[in-house]
């Protein structure tokens, strides 16, 4: 690939991303704007916003990457990662909303009375966003490679630098819009490349696909056990991602924001036929970059690969551009969310403390980028959304719908869930390739467990739930006035 | 232009239901109230709990048919497989039929609170 065209095209993106930040700025007033964005978002905004945040390097690389390597087998992600939508919506999306919590740590202690769920849920949501940033510099790192033949770091620091200079500067409300447009400009930078490429090989007679389900690597096919654990995951792993629950505080009610969901279920199933028909391409066209071991750069080498030339290099620089806005947006989301978090529990809940959390947010998982090997995107983010539908998913869950949830239950229920899955992860990674199904995939039994010891331990210690909850149990479950007293305010 | 000093509101105040609910908290509070409010709630988590069974069930059945009727991947839509026709793009609109279904059901649970509360 041109080295030239790829730094033009991140540059691009760098520099849309800090001006839609900065007119972000100019209208970002007040500590709620930055924050929340006042909660005044519109959906058709916010559900942009939630697309772009969510389609990260995992669906925008890996998931290509990944049905390269393995076929329909690998077509369960994005089905996955959608449906995971639809469980937030079924689940937790209007009474989140209703709660008026800003970010989980504070939903877990308003509806528990207690500081000390306060803090292990704190814990957990750091852990999982930073464990989620991690593939995202990864994929960073090989985008820049692939696409200018500089060393992998560079690309890390990079999306770190433009993530802290937008997040630091202009907070929720500029990063609202950010995520809005990065969302549409990753759609048009898979699906153009996608139609063009699939239009080109129809016109010129090729014998069109059907070679699909060859299978270029002999990997075996995933068994029955592998693919409803990973559908466990990735369904109830995505409603307790700390990046995508933020996102609802900023609808004006219960009802918007199911509206909300309801839109972004419709914008996430149209980018994910992208990843899919490139993926179909890459397993006719371009079996060769499966053995080469790099399938996650599929994306990225299929238009230079089967065009070549100046229309190749074009197509090339936009798919770059899209990678990019896939990193810095799941990133930037992460990092708010994450900032909103460490400064209301460590740095007094300032605008200066939001803005020392967020670097610090970001400086961590870089860290770690630089000291771990890269593994398939879309299977190592699929790990963190087991991480989370083990730990969060059953105390939002239980805390929504449940009156007897105790606070000891909590605690005991997600660490339960995350010593049992953060072991099963730790040890695959050590094992490597020659661990056992149920250790390298694990949310099909830790999630149950840390649902059964949460109501188990809640059972025991009734005497602890909170006076409270009938209250907040109303507050959460009842439809607000037609006309609530925010949109008046506003 | 005038410099606002800003800080974040605090937890406790920003969860502490001063809301738009002053009149109606009493209503709710009481005996009769909670029977509603209760009501309700079960009747968000039913519909919640049958939405998701019948979504997981269509996504069981979609996986068995393509991993037990191995000729779909012999078979063609517009020259690509069939059985990643049915796991790539059919079950999208699957997804969003069951989510606007949900939608819609909840909405109408939530409109009958309403008129059973403003009744009385």
């Amino acid at each position: 690939m041109n080295p030239a065209v790829g730094l033009a095209a991140f540059l691009g993106v760098a520099l849309a991303t800090a001006a839609i930040g900065f007119y972000g700025l100019r209208i970002s007033r007040t500590t709620g704007d930055f924050y929340v964005a006042s909660r005044t978002v519109r959906p058709w905004w916010n559900a942009s916003a939630i697309g772009g945040e969510y389609l990260s390097a995992a669906s925008f690389l890996g998931v290509a990457g990944l049905i390269l390597l393995t076929g329909t087998d690998a077509l369960w992600f994005p089905v996955g990662y959608t449906a995971g939508y639809l469980m937030l919506l079924l689940f937790v999306a209007a009474p989140l909303r209703r709660s008026g919590a800003y970010t989980i740590p504070d939903f877990t202690e308003a509806r528990l009375e207690s500081k000390a769920v306060r803090r292990v849920t704190s814990l957990v949501v750091v852990a999982v966003g930073w464990l989620y940033i991690v593939p995202q510099l990864q994929g960073a790192g090989l985008t820049i490679r692939i696409s200018t033949g500089l060393p992998s770091w560079v690309g890390s620091i990079a999306v770190v630098a433009v993530v802290c200079v937008t997040v630091v500067a202009g907070g929720m409300r500029s990063i609202t819009f950010v995520q809005a447009f990065q969302y549409w400009l990753k759609l048009t930078a898979l699906a153009v490349p996608a139609v063009f490429l699939l239009l080109n090989q129809a016109g010129g007679g090729s014998p069109v696909l059907a070679e699909a389900s060859s299978n270029p690597t002999g990997l075996p096919a995933a068994g029955l056990y592998q693919t409803v654990s990973l559908l466990v995951a990735l369904l109830f792993g995505t409603l307790g991602l700390p990046h995508v629950l933020v996102r609802f505080y900023t609808n004006p009610d219960g009802q918007s924001a199911r509206r909300t969901t309801l839109i972004v279920l419709g914008l996430l199933s149209v980018f994910y036929l992208f990843p899919t028909a490139s993926g179909l391409l890459g397993r006719v066209f371009a079996p060769g970059l499966a053995r080469s071991g790099r399938p996650d750069a599929l994306v990225l080498l299929l238009p230079g690969k089967l065009l070549g030339g100046v229309p190749g290099d074009l197509l090339s620089a936009l798919v770059v551009a899209g990678a990019f806005a896939a990193f810095l947006s799941t990133t930037s989301g992460l990092v708010v969310s994450l900032a909103g978090v460490i400064s209301q529990d460590h740095l007094g809940g300032s605008v200066r403390g939001f803005r020392v959390a967020a670097l610090l947010a970001a400086a961590v998982p870089l860290a770690f980028a630089f000291t771990t090997d890269s593994m398939a995107l879309a299977g190592s983010v699929g790990l963190v959304f087991a991480f989370t539908a083990s730990t969060i998913c059953p105390v939002l869950v239980l805390g929504i719908w449940w009156r007897g949830l105790s606070d000891a239950g909590a605690i005991a229920g997600m660490l339960t869930g995350a010593v049992l899955c953060g072991g099963a992860l730790v040890s695959s990674t050590i094992i490597g390739s020659a661990a056992p199904g149920w250790i390298a995939q694990p949310a099909a039994w830790t999630v149950p467990a840390a649902f059964a010891v949460m109501v188990l331990v809640s059972r025991a210690t009734k005497h602890r739930v909170p006076g409270t909850v009938t209250r907040l149990m109303t507050r959460l479950h009842v439809p607000e006035r037609p006309v609530a007293t925010e949109r008046q305010l506003r | 232009m005038t410099r606002v000093r800003v800080t974040a509101p605090q937890p406790a105040a920003r969860i502490a239901p001063n809301r738009p609910y002053h009149s109606r908290e009493a209503a709710e509070d009481s005996d009769v109230g909670q029977v509603f409010v209760r009501s309700l709630i079960r009747s968000q988590l039913r519909l919640a709990l049958v939405v998701a069974s019948g979504f997981l069930l269509v996504l069981a059945a979609y996986g068995s048919m393509v991993a037990l009727v191995p000729q779909l991947a012999q078979m063609r839509i517009l020259g690509i497989p069939v059985n990643w026709v049915i796991l790539g793009a059919a079950l999208y609109p699957v997804i969003g039929l069951s989510a606007w279904l949900y939608n819609r059901s909840a909405a109408r649970n939530e409109a009958r609170y309403r008129d059973l509360v403003e009744e009385k």
